[in-house]
């Protein structure tokens, strides 16, 4: 049976809306989900940026809505009808479409990729970005940033920097972005990332892979994006983008926030093996704009009540963490566990070892892949509290200082995570 | 009182705009002359121009091609008398062809006696007849036009001792308007040639008239005074008669030149016209949208002028900095073909002679709103010589055949005003009127086709019109109505073939007819009309209820 077209079979409209758009140099994408509040602005940014970087060139912007029940969709259509007939001298030489469809009934990442994907190859875009609706302060620079090196320079893949809080990203601090430096051996700080860029050629290669009904990609497919970049040897870059203002509301959780970034940096680990096992060290790769720009805030209430709640998992989860640690790891963390929680401290050696374990478990399936990656909840806990004690007086360098040791204790330890993860289970 | 339907012929007009001195020698003095153009008004009928507009033919020292006038009411004696004139006036009339002239007001040659008058002492009577001034530092921060030549808008004139004020070239001083002598003596000069038969006239440089302290002497009220003043004279002695004003301004500011429909009949559309370059080399429609949007109303005795290429350069002033280095990018990447803030050179050679580009262009002036004026040569897509200096490389010799001086004169080559455009691919050995009258499917036939095609109706010059939006940027897209006629107009501005669904229901049962092959298309349904069109192709369609 011939396979589904997305655009013809399953998104008929966005296909004839597509089509008429034509051949595109540039797209942006703004998946968005019941973004009333914000995204106005969005669009407002993608177009003020198209209008003063890219006067000359042919632009689309593309909204994929996974079933707003807000006014999202009607505010991008309403812009729509706004746009024509703009003020003198103003607006770009060529015509600024917006096209806008429903893709889902509840929003996915990869899916609103995929079809961003097949839309940039319909349209033969030559760059494209994608931008979060959820960001509040998207602005015109951001869009450049993340267009130019794509479509001017060569770049195929383009991560975003951004400004951020003595105690912001913390889990990319000191998890994601020194595990993934380490294993892939490419300096990207900021690989799970809800803004990002990239060159056709990659979304030609992207596109054209089976992964797409993948649950492990379905939240965060950016970082396999980024990851295939490197595994095909594209060129990688990040792009300073200045401060991120996420949306107010509750913070996200911690458990959810895991399961999608490590349990998605542990599938490209499988996925990727034959790319990363033979490599040591790591490359640093071109950066447009300021590489690190930390600025101090208040520390996190409760801390107390997070070294609780890591010694409460270490206990609870002791016969999972048995299954997923060595003897040798699982009786240090013991050890820590037991400590006052005012002389705890995790240390980066023995970090980086439980990381390693827990990927090669991973890959083992001593579990179900879902509880290995739960598990590791509490001890990013216990991490993550020993950060707060460790860098309370600590001033941004000397937090750039200790991020870059920790980076080299991934790097240093990475044969123990080939040894483990060759290891027969 | 409204004016009559057939005093608002101008708006039904398809102007020809030429320079008798470069369009046929009778007497072999190596210049253009009324003689020869009388003789060539034959094949202007046939072309199926229904107006012409003269350039200035006056006598003239001609530093600025004849808008340097030393007499406005002689012919200069290169070009014929005013005998001359007069016989060519009435032979146009009778094949039923009007003729504009050019009334250059704002300014005189230096040469010109009034002038001479003024600057010979300060108690001269016609000292207050130029503007002139002790210091240069008057009206300080006014633009100056002539960028590349002039340095201020004031010239000291050593014999008077005093500085004069000139908008343009230093060798033309700007008159007084201020002074009601002179507003006398200029509708004089009108009325010498309208007693004549004239049936119109370009007011050149009408934004300039008037000049004031603290302002940018341009548009200011004073003006419009002085073209209230000569439009009521005008209709109260010669109704039917129409003033064009040349104001090189955005839209907006123009349309205070047609006043309550009181001050000009029509003016040129400066602005539209580097877009629809823009938009076919920018394959979208934008451009063209956008600037027609931005055009106000205009009273129902008005009507705009619009064109593709002139005898100046094609202006750049009413772009914006991005749109203007892009127009230069795109069409004059060679110095050279840049002037002022503009272009000099004509439609073919900008074409990069597309035979294709250029019917695309002649389909959207002859099928948009407004009076479309055709620049001598164009309709054979003549070539220019950037290097002859100034604008003089598309003032060339008109070409008409691929004998000797390309038929324009009997003269020594090296005794023509301007030598004959003569490489290989724009030369008149390629291109002239003769070859290409023996072919149907010369450029020369399909010109005279679609003015055929434009004047067999008046839903063209006199219609509304409604842009259609279709998704496909590269397609634009219009409905023209005068009462119960319509026609649909599609153009693919992109250089590929083009699909585009075009959303006609409100013309839901109508069987779209093709103009020039009177081909029957599908009637139009509840369903998106989809129509495919080849590059830079264009379609008008009548819409008939059948």
């Amino acid at each position: 049976m011939p396979e589904e077209s997305l655009l013809g079979e399953r998104y008929p409209e966005l296909g004839r809306q597509l089509m008429s758009v034509g051949l595109t140099d540039l797209l942006v994408a703004v998946p968005s989900f019941n973004n009333e509040a914000t995204i106005e602005r969005t669009v407002q940014a993608i177009e003020e940026s198209y209008q003063r970087n890219f006067v000359r060139d042919r632009v689309v912007i593309l909204n994929l809505d996974a079933g707003s029940t807000d006014r999202t969709t009607e505010i991008v259509l309403n812009m729509n009808g706004r746009r024509s007939g703009g003020q003198r001298g103003i607006m770009s030489l060529r015509t600024v479409h917006c096209v806008t469809t429903q893709y889902a009934k509840v929003p996915s990442q990869s899916e609103a990729l995929q079809l961003i994907l097949t839309s940039a190859d319909l349209l033969e875009a030559k760059a494209c970005a994608v931008v979060s609706a959820t960001t509040t302060n998207v602005d015109a620079n951001w869009i450049a940033n993340l267009l130019r090196p794509a479509y001017k320079q060569e770049f195929q893949f383009v991560a975003p920097l951004y400004t951020r809080g003595k105690y912001q990203g913390l889990l990319a601090r000191t998890l994601l972005y020194p595990m993934s430096r380490a294993v892939f051996g490419c300096r990207i700080r900021e690989m799970y990332s809800d803004e990002w860029g990239f060159s056709r050629q990659l979304a030609l290669d992207c596109e054209s892979q089976n992964v797409w009904k993948n649950e492990e990609i379905r939240a965060r497919p950016e970082a396999w994006m980024a990851i295939t970049a490197m595994a095909s040897g594209y060129k990688c870059c990040q792009s300073f983008m200045g401060p991120k203002v996420a949306p107010s509301g509750p913070a996200p959780d911690l458990v959810e926030a895991i399961r999608q970034t490590v349990g998605n940096l542990f599938w490209c680990l499988e996925k990727f093996e034959s790319f990363w096992v033979g490599r040591s060290g790591s490359d640093a790769i071109t950066t447009f704009g300021s590489e690190h720009d930390l600025i101090e805030e208040e520390p996190p209430a409760n801390s107390e009540k997070i070294f609780d709640l890591f010694r409460s998992g270490v206990e609870e989860l002791e016969s999972i963490l048995a299954s997923i640690l060595t003897p040798e790891t699982h009786a240090r963390i013991k050890e820590i566990a037991a400590l006052d929680a005012a002389k705890f401290r995790f240390g980066p050696a023995l970090w980086v070892r439980t990381l390693y374990e827990f990927a090669a478990a991973y890959h083992r399936g001593v579990m179900a892949r879902n509880h290995v990656i739960q598990a590791l909840v509490p001890l990013y806990r216990g991490q993550l509290y020993s950060f707060l004690l460790e860098q309370a007086n600590s001033s941004p360098d000397e937090i750039e200082a200790d991020t870059e040791s920790l980076c080299r204790e991934f790097e240093n330890q990475k044969p123990y995570l080939v040894e483990q993860w060759k290891a027969k289970s | 009182m409204a004016p009559q339907d057939g005093n608002l012929w101008y708006k039904d007009a398809v102007i020809y705009q030429l320079h008798v001195r470069t369009f046929c020698d009778s007497d072999g003095n190596g210049s253009g002359d009324f003689r020869g153009l009388t003789n060539k008004l034959d094949y202007l009928k046939e072309l199926g121009v229904n107006a012409l507009w003269l350039l200035p033919f006056y006598p003239s020292p001609l530093r600025d091609d004849g808008y340097d006038i030393a007499d406005y009411t002689s012919v200069n004696p290169s070009y014929g008398t005013i005998e001359d004139f007069k016989t060519f006036l009435d032979a146009a009339h009778s094949r039923g062809i009007r003729v504009i002239t050019e009334v250059v007001v704002n300014h005189t040659s230096d040469q010109h006696p009034w002038f001479q008058e003024s600057r010979s002492s300060r108690d001269n009577p016609k000292r207050d007849w130029y503007v002139w001034s002790d210091t240069d530092t008057r009206y300080q921060g006014v633009r100056i036009i002539f960028v590349d030549t002039e340095m201020s808008n004031w010239a000291w004139d050593p014999i008077s001792k005093s500085y004069y004020w000139h908008r343009f070239f230093s060798h033309q001083p700007d008159l007084n308007f201020d002074n009601p002598a002179v507003r006398e003596a200029v509708w004089d000069v009108m009325r010498f040639w309208l007693d004549m038969g004239v049936d119109g006239f370009r007011l050149d440089a009408v934004p300039y008239l008037v000049e004031r302290d603290g302002t940018s002497c341009e548009n200011l009220p004073e003006t419009h005074g002085v073209i209230r003043e000569l439009r009521q004279r005008l209709d109260q002695h010669y109704p039917g008669k129409m003033l064009l004003a040349e104001a090189n301004q955005w839209p907006a500011d123009v349309r205070a030149y047609f006043g309550e429909g009181d001050e000009f009949h029509m003016a040129f559309h400066f602005p539209l016209m580097p877009r629809m370059f823009m938009a076919v080399k920018l394959e979208d429609r934008k451009p063209i949208i956008e600037i027609l949007e931005q055009t106000p109303q205009i009273p129902e005795n008005c009507q705009w002028c619009i064109f593709l290429r002139n005898h100046d350069e094609l202006t750049l002033e009413m772009v914006t900095d991005i749109e203007r280095d892009y127009m230069y990018d795109s069409f004059a990447n060679d110095k050279a073909m840049r002037i002022n803030l503009g272009i000099r050179r004509r439609l073919a050679p900008m074409m990069e002679n597309d035979r294709r580009r250029i019917e695309l262009l002649n389909g959207l002036l002859l099928s948009m709103p407004g009076t479309p004026i055709i620049y001598y040569g164009d309709e054979i897509g003549m070539g220019d010589n950037i290097y002859l200096g100034d604008r003089n490389g598309v003032r060339t010799p008109m070409q008409w055949n691929g004998g000797w001086n390309a038929g324009f004169s009997s003269s020594d080559p090296e005794r023509l005003y301007s030598p004959l455009i003569s490489n290989p691919v724009y030369g008149y050995q390629a291109v002239n009127v003769d070859s290409q009258r023996r072919s149907e499917h010369s450029l020369l036939s399909w010109t005279k086709s679609v003015i055929r095609t434009r004047n067999s109706s008046k839903v063209f010059s006199r219609g509304s019109i409604e842009f259609l939006n279709p998704l496909n940027h590269r397609v634009l897209a219009y409905v023209r109505q005068l009462g119960e006629e319509k026609v649909l107009v599609v153009n693919n501005l992109a250089s590929s073939a083009q699909a585009v669904e075009l959303n006609l229901q409100a013309y839901k049962g109508y069987i779209p007819i093709e103009m020039f092959g009177r081909n029957l298309f599908p009637r139009i349904g509840d369903l998106p009309y989809l129509l495919t069109l080849g590059p830079y192709q264009f379609y008008w369609f009548r819409l008939r209820r059948i």
